[in-house]
């Protein structure tokens, strides 16, 4: 899952940044509006971390601009004003939640990925193929029961796949959302980790399907 | 303000005064003028009516049927040789040259000539006297003269009897009245508008002197506008005194909170740098309680500066319907995870006398709170309260609700303006507190819907 900050305070985001990479989120960080606004409108994140007061471009604007162009990613707001006409303001623009500054970041972790579980389909943080179970909140994943050791581009990947189980998943687009814009995107690297992850949960939970892409899929059971 | 003009008072009151005093005043002068003229020349042509009247009187036809007058008017004046005043019997040509028959000798021979218009009117009106004005045998001279057109009897042809005076000096004499009393009423009209300027200023002295004193105040010599002004400036004076202690109250409140926030910060400060200073790593969980406590310290002190400041904007008024709807779009999507309506009913187009900040905080607490703990249903209900300048707002959800036991203790003020513990519990206590500050009023209830029911009193705009 690849997850957007849009934040002027550098060590706020720096701060989050490394608390989402951490939990297993691959993570771009913009520093004022219009850089947000740029990257929002070029990359497919899975969630938006919005400030609203931010040079160049003010948040409000930068989420209207994208809703505007029909970006339906997730968006949370965040803003240090607690006025309930901000708020009405930021709904009004398309947003999707709402936190005032301070803020726990472990609250803002649980919010995030109840916008992203709501964005997928899924009703808890705990996504089960099988018998294999993937915890985003503890960003670990267990087969039978048993946790399996996953490096954090595995455990992104995994996670991925598995917010779109049964759905083939092509490599430009796992490529987008595990890796951060910072990263040397030689896709033939999605190979490699897809070949790692077969062997930690075994080869068969990932089918290959031909030009095409992946798939996760439970081989027990129903693919739906 | 509208209707008031920005012009100086007192050269605004000089400028009436003024324009009232010239125009009737001039007007004075002139009826003055043609009135006294009226009757100098009614006293004038008296004398000379009689003079024709009397020559008709006396004129008579002898065997001969030449006119001959019994008796020759007396006054002395029309023996001497152009004295001004004359008389003359003859006969009227229609070239206005009188042929005369007779004539007093003060006349040395020449004759009158009258306007041919005068010869007209003579034959029209026969018998009557005509006025007019002729030039008169001697230079420049200007001669009233009353003629009167009469058969006499035994003559076949009319005559034309008629007697003249110089009426120069009297013009004269006119004409100097005329001066005079325009000269005097011009006094009059200078003497009027310099007596308005001297009372207008005298008279707005008290707010001269209250100027300065205001003045006193801002470049901080004085603290009060005092001193004993007139009935109509008191309170004036008064109004501005309270406005003065209002400032000074706001002010003070604010630099108390600026305090009491610099203090309530300065504890955890100090704990953090005591705490760098022993040891090269600060235990996380130190940090993040003393950073909770600053956190919440400034959240407090925002929310009490704020309230401090509330009730005090004049003026303001609030749409309450934009701040409702908006809170009746938003609320479902914070508590997306849970299936409730809001409702509105009652009155539309309220406006509340506040801030809209403010309204925003009240309503948008009590609704909040109502969609925290429905799991059904939130109504929303705007009233007109039974007095018109309020307004009643009640919020009702099917929730758990609280025990009227609870009530009162819901509403507690949380801290007064000197301590500082923070703690809001439902937020009820703000919305109370701000609800007090103007001067409406926040009370609890049971929900017919089996929840809290809150019913806020507020001031209410009127159209």
């Amino acid at each position: 899952m690849r997850i957007l900050i849009v934040e002027d305070d550098e060590d706020l985001s720096r701060q989050l940044k490394q608390m989402f990479k951490d939990a297993g989120y691959a993570v771009d960080v913009a520093n004022d509006g219009e850089e947000g606004h740029y990257l929002g409108d070029t990359e497919p994140y899975d969630a938006v971390v919005l400030d609203l007061g931010l040079p160049s471009i003010d948040g409000v604007s930068v989420l209207q601009k994208w809703r505007a162009d029909g970006k339906t990613f997730p968006v949370i707001i965040l803003t240090a004003r607690d006025q309930w006409s901000e708020k009405v303001a930021g709904f009004d623009a398309g947003a999707d939640d709402y936190l005032t500054k301070p803020f726990h970041t472990e609250e803002l972790m649980a919010r995030l990925r109840a916008l992203m579980r709501r964005a997928s389909g899924h009703s808890t943080d705990t996504i089960e193929i099988g018998d294999l179970t993937v915890d985003n909140r503890a960003a670990r994943a267990f087969v039978d029961g048993m946790a399996i050791k996953l490096t954090s581009h595995e455990f992104r990947l995994l996670s991925y796949m598995a917010s779109h189980k049964g759905r083939v998943i092509s490599r430009t687009e796992l490529v987008e959302h595990i890796y951060d814009q910072d990263f040397d995107r030689d896709s033939n690297t999605i190979e490699v980790f897809v070949g790692r992850l077969r062997r930690k949960i075994g080869t068969d939970r990932i089918e290959t399907v031909r030009g095409l892409g992946y798939r996760l899929i439970d081989p027990n059971g129903n693919v739906a | 303000m509208a209707g008031v003009s920005s012009r100086s008072l007192v050269s605004s009151l000089v400028r009436g005064a003024a324009i009232w005093a010239i125009p009737v005043l001039i007007i004075t002068a002139i009826t003055l003028t043609l009135v006294y003229r009226n009757t100098i020349y009614r006293g004038f042509d008296d004398p000379i009516e009689s003079a024709v009247t009397s020559l008709i009187a006396s004129a008579d036809i002898d065997e001969n049927d030449a006119l001959r007058l019994n008796r020759v008017p007396l006054d002395p004046r029309y023996q001497r040789a152009l004295s001004g005043r004359y008389w003359l019997i003859g006969y009227g040509e229609t070239t206005g040259v009188i042929t005369p028959i007779t004539a007093s000798r003060s006349l040395s021979n020449e004759t009158v000539t009258l306007p041919v218009s005068a010869i007209e009117e003579l034959t029209i009106k026969a018998g009557e006297a005509v006025h007019t004005v002729v030039k008169g045998p001697d230079e420049n001279e200007s001669l009233r003269v009353v003629a009167r057109q009469v058969i006499l009897p035994n003559m076949s042809r009319p005559v034309i009897v008629l007697a003249g005076a110089d009426r120069r000096a009297a013009m004269k004499s006119v004409h100097r009245f005329g001066l005079i009393a325009s000269s005097l009423l011009l006094i009059l009209t200078g003497g009027l508008v310099i007596a308005v300027y001297t009372q207008v200023r005298v008279g707005l002295r008290p707010l001269f002197a209250l100027r300065d004193k205001v003045a006193d105040v801002r470049e901080g010599r004085d603290a009060r506008v005092d001193g004993d002004y007139p009935p109509e400036i008191a309170p004036l004076a008064k109004e501005l005194n309270n406005l003065i202690s209002h400032n000074k109250t706001i002010v003070e409140r604010a630099r108390t909170h600026v305090g009491n926030l610099a203090h309530a910060l300065k504890t955890p400060i100090a704990v953090l740098q005591n705490e760098a200073q022993m040891g090269v790593q600060i235990p996380s969980q130190i940090v993040a309680r003393q950073t909770a406590e600053m956190a919440s310290q400034v959240d407090h002190h925002l929310r009490r500066a704020r309230a401090a400041a509330r009730g005090q904007e004049i003026g303001v008024v609030t749409d309450i319907d934009a701040v409702l709807d908006g809170m009746v779009r938003t609320l479902p999507r914070i508590y997306r995870d849970k299936a409730f309506d809001i409702l509105r009913k009652g009155e539309t187009a309220l406006r509340f006398r506040g801030a809209k900040r403010d309204f925003e905080e009240m309503a948008g607490n009590l609704m909040d709170n109502a969609a925290k703990w429905t799991t059904d249903t939130v109504i929303v209900t705007t009233l007109l309260a039974e007095d018109d300048t309020q307004m009643l707002i009640t919020v009702e959800d099917n929730g758990p609700g609280l025990a009227p036991e609870s009530y009162a203790e819901a509403l507690k003020r949380g801290a007064r303006l000197d301590e500082a513990t923070p703690g809001s519990g439902l937020g009820l206590a703000i919305v109370y507190e701000l609800a007090e500050a103007y001067k409406g009023d926040l009370v609890l209830g049971k929900s017919a819907l089996g929840g809290l029911k809150v019913t806020l009193t507020l001031p209410r705009a009127k159209d």
